[in-house]
């Protein structure tokens, strides 16, 4: 929290191997983030999502199955990722059980400013984010400030 | 609304001792930096550079109350930073549970 990073701890029911590959390839992304994802999973591997009309940079950090893999996206084009132009996002897997403990942290917000990041999340997410959660928001902050 | 002044919301909030002194504030409708030290586990120097800090954020606002300030929530303003941090933490959220029902899915048809 302290330097602007989302973190988050999921239990799932299935193995390492198989969230790996969900978290990872451009084929699953598409089934639970953008409409369009054409990158090679390897580190450093360049590419892009896409969501509707607008492309985002999206570039691999680290890809270990079953156990690491990390992204930077965001970042403009002609630009290499790195701190300060782009978000980062590591998933961390771990087994638990007959399943996998999955540990997912983004950050790079301080760095960029929140207007940015609440943007590129207002993109990433338009589908089924804002539709869902807007209206729990509008329940939420004056409670909490209450 | 400049990004300079979310960044300072962001890391104003970001501190666990700050939300606690938020916290603490709202509760007791105000404070200043002896009072509030008393419930906290730092000293009162310590408390008064958070409040500077949840000030220049505007999160919190001093009157001169005898030789100290007293500090209230801007509650608005609390309540859009609030705002702005649930929103990527609750994109998230949505993903992860597509990220589950996917996984699970393919791991039962696996086994089948």
């Amino acid at each position: 929290m302290e330097h602007g990073t989302i973190e988050r701890e999921i239990h799932i029911d299935a193995s390492p191997e198989v969230v790996f590959d969900v978290v990872s390839s451009p084929e699953h992304l598409r089934e639970w983030w953008p409409d369009e994802a054409e990158y090679p999973v390897v580190p450093g591997g360049s590419g892009r999502i896409g969501f509707g009309d607008t492309w985002m940079r999206f570039t691999v950090v680290d890809a270990a199955p079953p156990r690491l893999f990390s992204f930077r996206w965001t970042h403009e084009e002609g630009e290499t990722a790195a701190p300060g132009n782009s978000f980062l996002v590591v998933f961390e897997l771990e087994p638990a059980g007959t399943g996998t403990l999955l540990r997912m942290t983004e950050s790079g917000f301080r760095e960029r400013g929140w207007d940015e990041a609440k943007t590129a999340a207002e993109y990433a997410d338009h589908v089924t984010g804002w539709d869902f959660y807007l209206p729990r928001l509008q329940v939420y902050a004056p409670k909490a400030a209450a | 609304m400049s990004v300079l002044v979310d960044d300072d919301l962001w890391s104003a909030v970001g501190d666990p001792t700050r939300r606690r002194l938020l916290d603490l504030l709202l509760n007791e409708g105000g404070g200043t930096a002896t009072g509030l030290s008393e419930h906290l586990p730092v000293t009162r120097q310590a408390v008064a550079k958070h409040l500077a800090v949840l000030d220049r954020a505007g999160l919190v606002h001093a009157t001169a109350a005898g030789r100290e300030k007293r500090y209230r929530v801007d509650q608005e303003r609390l309540a859009r930073a609030v705002a702005q941090l649930t929103a990527v933490g609750e994109a998230w959220d949505g993903r992860l549970r597509r990220i589950k029902r996917i996984a699970e899915t393919i791991q039962r048809e696996s086994q089948q």
